[in-house]
């Protein structure tokens, strides 16, 4: 076989086998030319009948072209194979899928989670308390004897026993401030109660209590930590602002309010035309609280807070009656899944 | 407290509007809740134009108007007969309004005549004081438009929420102090004239019994008073504060509350037996017919005004109905007080009954401003009473009110602020709080009597700085040592079990911690059981929220039964909470998993296919958890609790310690309740699981792959029904048998064809060495002992 032979073999073979169409061509110009009889076997096998220079050249160049074809088949082949899968009916994908089973953490429990673990990435320790407790711990060492007036702030369930359900989550500041020494930073989530029932009041809700005490955490840092933690929460362009308040557990007092969610601080009905949200009352913890642990006041200072969880729910999920979350009906349960 | 901003203006130059008003306040502490228009809260009060007036026959007393709001036409019943006549213009209350004097305005039918509001006369209308004649308009008044836009009226009110510790802001002319003190508008001061001469001797005599009760007593007689109607100014303000005029001279005594915040007490001086005014404990059992037409039994922790002979008065909370001036009385004595706050709170709690007296007696009053007010009411009583004669003021003031001396230091402040606010900042503010002297370094503060919640230094660092402006002192990080506690074993667990069972499909709930008693007796439990003793709630909300529970069950159902109320008839739910067993002091609080499946459980629901939630869906459901929490829980068969089905129920047991209940609820317990069966329950006392928690886990077993394959046998047998599959499973792992890996259960089966006794079972065992690929002459050799044994143990039948 001539050089020419050889150079027109290769073209045409080529241009056969990218023409072919499918796998039964592609299989038919295989047999054609790399098949037992094929005409490169055949040719391979006519080289016995030449001369030895050129059996040697001539069989190089034979050889070369079956590697090339049969490269060039694999290729062909794979991408024939390739057309027809994508060829290939499916089935409705627009089926749903099949799911595991998959339900949903309480939206109290989420929000009371993601409150504890902005204040635990602080370095806060999460602590918990007695539900039914002492008037002692709810209020005498919160600095509310029995006649002081704050009292009318809280309603309160009281038992057969003589004991009370906390009204606050603030007894677990004096328990926790009893079980260790300062410094010290806590955040205490849990049921509270309260005798009053509406639409916006629920005998028993949910608070976070938080407290740091220190030498020198000042009333700068409340400020700070608790303008982070609004942030936090409801989203880095939340604004803040504090106004005075009274607690009988915090002097000077705060209350935090946040620009309204709903109406971006426009003014609408949730925040009756105020543009502000109140979401928690704060403090620098009062030396007679400080005084009930035997803590040295002229040492220890620091901040306290507490916070309505469901209040915070209720802004976060644009919830208007506290009562869903207790009536516990699935299809609002379904919806913090 | 409301806060008429036209009354307010009296006292101190409003300069801005109410609603900058009502900010300043509010980022000041006091949170102004509520801006309104006392006559726009009244409802619709519109002009109409009267079209036509009949006079039925059968209607004596009243006629009958046709009238229009321009677009409607409405007919009205009024008793002002010599007065309507078509064409006029009057102002028509709708139904659903108010008048000025809170008389509801509502639909009503004389004699089949039906009439849909009412004609108001200026004083109704709250705007004179006339009575008689109907407010009357311009023929051309446009119509249906409220009255008080047409006589471009507002009377616009503040709601404030005073906080306990501030007793001197409720009154008028304390928030008019206390909004000098904020912005230094000019505050104006009260002027005398006649109430500041001298009087007549007192021809009576006033004691202070009871010193720790009363601290300061001031009276005062007034000779030849008429009492009547107050004018109509008075009246007014009481109606835009809330209060009801009774008489010119009760009013005044509220009046001036108002204005001052200082409760006064008038007496029918010719009812007091002996001429004395006795202030002393009450006597056990010493009876009051009061104002409010109730009787009250006092004890001696009560502090009373009483005269030679009798009570008279609940001293600062409310006075008798036998003493009170009414329209006869003609002479009358004027009380202006101050005491004990503490008292005055118990008592009013141990009474239940709380006035405008007690509530500003409780939240200090002034000491020192006491005369003010007195002079005030005198003032007021000589101008609108013209009494003939009075007499001169009694001061009883045994222990006069001494007030504290504050120090603090500059560095205070900047220590409790982390921010140095400016010296002459805070020596301006001092300096409007009270008596300042200043030493070295050190403010001296006495504050000012009606100031009576500054205290203690921290109490002046809340004054500079709410003054100052809390949003003007910067926002800080604390600088604390990096350190900080992992959370307890309790935390972590039971987030892992939420966690887990969310993932298992089921919800949380959360329910309130109280419950109905009724519930537990209808769980059946026997009368000695714990649950049944229960913490009650002295003053439940109402009698289904009355017992603490001892147990989530209750609760868990009373959700099941909201949702099946309710469309939901499927559930999967658990709870985490307390339940509360009685104790000496407080109580003993475990906590509880509690978990309820019911109805279908939704698998693949386009390929049709659901099934009612069974037995060992709440099983392995349990199962799961205790694996993934490394507990070895035990579910021995037939609990014993009385509300669950012997035959498909367990109780859970954690080293030989009950830890728990699973099962299905008893058919008649489900009917009481009326709910669908089955409902299947489970209760875990997750602080017993804490505790063995922390005694013991139990270890990993780390599995390698395998280097040789292992290979199973099957064995099919039938054997009686009666014998359980955990008795099978129990032989099997003692017999010890070589290279046995694990066991599963293939198959069971029972129905016909096989007997009705028996069931068939399929085990397969796997087999398995470490050193080397076992011979299948071997394993059959295995299989062929094992089988032999189970045979010959169990009498089963080979299949
Ligand atoms: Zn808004």
């Amino acid at each position: 076989m001539k050089p020419e032979e050889l150079e027109a073999l290769k073209e045409r073979a080529l241009k056969e086998l990218s023409s072919a169409k499918n796998l039964a061509d592609l299989e038919a110009l295989r047999v054609k030319y790399l098949g037992k009889k094929g005409e490169i076997t055949q040719a391979l096998k006519s080289l016995k009948d030449l001369p030895l220079e050129e059996k040697k050249t001539v069989g190089a160049k034979l050889n070369e072209l079956k590697e090339i074809l049969e490269e060039f088949y694999k290729e062909k082949k794979n991408s024939l194979l390739l057309e027809e899968e994508d060829r290939e009916e499916g089935i409705d994908l627009t089926l749903p899928g099949r799911k595991p089973e998959r339900g949903a953490l309480h939206p109290l429990t989420q929000t009371i989670e993601e409150i504890c673990e902005i204040f635990t990435r602080l370095g806060f320790e999460v602590v918990t308390g007695p539900e039914v407790e002492s008037d002692h711990y709810n209020f005498t060492a919160l600095n509310i004897p029995e006649w002081h007036p704050a009292r009318d702030m809280q309603a309160t369930f009281y038992l057969k026993n003589g004991a009370l359900l906390r009204t606050h989550t603030s007894p677990m500041q004096i328990r926790a401030m009893l079980e260790r020494t300062p410094p010290l930073r806590i955040i205490a989530p849990g049921k509270v109660y309260r005798c009053d029932a509406d639409v916006r009041h629920s005998p028993m809700f949910h608070q976070v209590e938080g407290l740091m005490i220190d030498d020198k955490t000042s009333f700068s840092d409340l400020k700070g930590i608790l303008s982070f933690f609004a942030r936090e929460i409801f989203g880095e362009k939340t604004k803040v602002r504090f106004r005075p308040s009274y607690f009988p557990f915090t002097e000077p007092s705060v209350e935090m309010d946040i620009s309204c969610v709903i109406c971006d601080g426009k003014g609408c009905r949730v925040c009756s035309q105020t543009g502000w949200l109140e979401i928690l009352g704060a403090g620098m913890v009062h030396p007679e609280v400080l005084k009930a642990v035997n803590y040295d006041i002229s040492k220890w200072q620091g901040f306290a807070f507490g916070l309505g969880v469901e209040r915070i729910a209720m802004i976060k999920f644009g919830i208007d009656d506290i009562r869903l979350f207790f009536d516990n009906h699935l299809n609002f349960l379904e919806s913090f899944k | 407290m409301r806060v008429p901003l036209s009354w307010l203006s009296e006292f101190i130059e409003l300069k801005k509007s109410p609603e900058e008003i009502a900010e300043i306040l509010t980022l000041s502490g006091h949170e102004v809740e509520e801006i309104f228009d006392l006559y726009k809260r009244l409802g619709e009060i519109v002009t109409v134009k009267i079209l036509e007036v009949y006079s039925p026959e059968d209607l004596k007393e009243v006629v009958l108007c046709k009238v229009t709001d321009g677009r409607d036409t409405f007919t009205v019943l009024t008793s002002a007969k010599d007065q309507v006549k078509p064409g006029l213009c009057v102002a028509l209350a709708k139904p659903g309004s108010y008048t000025f004097s809170h008389q509801k305005v509502e639909v009503k039918e004389v004699k089949n005549y039906r009439s849909e509001g009412m004609f108001l006369s200026p004083f109704e209308a709250g705007i004179s004081e006339e009575k008689h004649a109907l407010l009357t308009f311009p023929k051309d008044v446009p119509l249906g438009r409220s009255i008080y836009e047409i006589l471009n009226l507002e009377e616009p009110v503040l709601e404030i929420a005073i906080t306990p510790n501030r007793g001197d802001l409720l009154s008028l002319y304390g928030v008019a102090r206390e909004l000098n003190l904020i912005t230094g508008w000019e505050l104006k001061t009260f002027t005398f004239d006649k109430a500041l001469l001298e009087g007549e001797p007192f021809s009576g005599e006033i004691k202070i019994l009871e010193e720790e009760g009363c601290f300061r007593y001031l009276g005062r007689i007034f000779r030849g008073v008429k009492v009547s109607e107050s004018p109509f100014f008075i009246i007014k303000r009481l109606f835009l504060c809330g209060l009801r005029p009774i008489n010119n001279i009760v009013d005044i005594t509220n009046y001036v509350l108002l204005e001052v915040g200082q409760p006064l007490h008038a007496f029918d001086w010719k009812k007091i037996s002996g001429k004395q005014i006795l202030i002393r404990r009450a006597k056990p059992g010493e009876k009051l017919l009061m104002l409010d037409g109730v009787e009250r039994i006092f004890t001696e922790k009560d502090l009373v005004i009483a005269d030679a002979e009798k009570a008279l008065v609940l001293a600062g909370i409310m006075g008798g109905e036998e003493s009170g001036v009414k329209e006869n009385t003609e002479e009358v004595f004027l009380e202006a007080a101050w005491f004990n706050p503490k008292w005055i709170r118990l008592s009013s709690q141990r009474h239940r009954l709380s006035t405008e007296s007690s509530y500003r007696f409780e939240r200090k009053v002034d000491p020192e401003g006491i005369p003010l007010a007195a002079l005030r009411a005198t003032e007021l009583i000589l101008k609108i009473a013209t009494p003939t004669g009075f007499s001169q003021l009694v001061d009883l003031y045994p222990r006069p009110y001494k007030r504290p001396l504050i120090k603090i230091t500059p560095k205070k402040f900047a220590k409790i602020l982390g921010f140095e606010i400016q010296k002459d900042f805070i020596i301006e503010t001092l300096k409007k709080l009270g008596d300042l002297q200043i030493e070295n370094e050190t403010f001296k503060l006495i504050p000012f009597s009606y100031r009576q919640d500054l205290e203690i230094p921290e109490d002046l660092v809340e004054e500079v700085a709410r003054l100052y402006g809390y949003d003007q002192i910067p926002d800080t990080f604390p600088i604390a040592e990096l350190k900080a506690k992992a959370p307890t074993l309790e935390i972590k667990t039971e987030r892992k079990i939420k966690e887990l069972l969310k993932g298992f499909g089921l919800f949380e709930v959360i329910t309130y911690s109280f419950i109905h008693p009724e519930i537990l007796e209808k769980l059946n439990l026997s009368k000695e059981d714990e649950r049944l003793k229960v913490l009650e709630i002295e003053n439940p909300i109402a009698s289904h929220l009355s017992v603490m529970r001892t147990t989530l069950i209750p609760s868990l159902l009373e959700v099941a039964k909201f949702n099946a109320t309710r469309e939901v008839e499927d559930l999967a739910i658990f709870e985490i909470g307390k339940v509360f067993f009685p104790e000496k002091e407080l109580a003993k609080e475990k906590v509880h998993l509690g978990i309820l499946l019911k109805g279908e459980k939704k698998l693949l629901p386009w390929e049709g296919y659901k099934r009612k939630y069974d037995l060992f869906d709440l099983k392995g459901i349990l199962e799961e958890l205790f694996s993934a929490l490394k507990l070895e829980v035990e579910f021995r068969p037939f609990s014993t609790e009385p509300f669950l089905k012997r035959g498909f129920s367990y109780d859970l047991y954690l080293s030989g310690i009950k830890i728990g209940l699973a099962g299905a609820i008893k058919n008649f317990i489900l009917e009481r309740l009326d709910l669908k069966r089955p409902v299947f329950i489970a209760e875990v006392n997750l602080s017993e699981i804490y505790n063995l928690l922390k005694e013991k886990k139990k270890p990993l077993k780390i599995h390698k792959p395998p280097k040789f394959p292992s290979t199973f046998r099957d064995i099919s047998f039938l054997l009686d029904k009666e014998i359980p599959f955990s008795e099978i499973l129990s032989y099997v792992n003692s017999l010890e048998i070589p290279y046995f890996e694990k066991l599963e259960l293939l198959a069971l089966y029972e129905g016909p064809p096989i007997p009705e006794t028996k069931k068939s079972i399929t085990l397969r065992f796997w087999f398995r060495s470490e050193e080397r690929t076992l011979q299948d002459e071997e394993v059959n050799t295995l299989q062929d002992e094992i089988a032999k044994k189970i045979f010959e143990y169990f009498k089963a039948i080979p299949r």
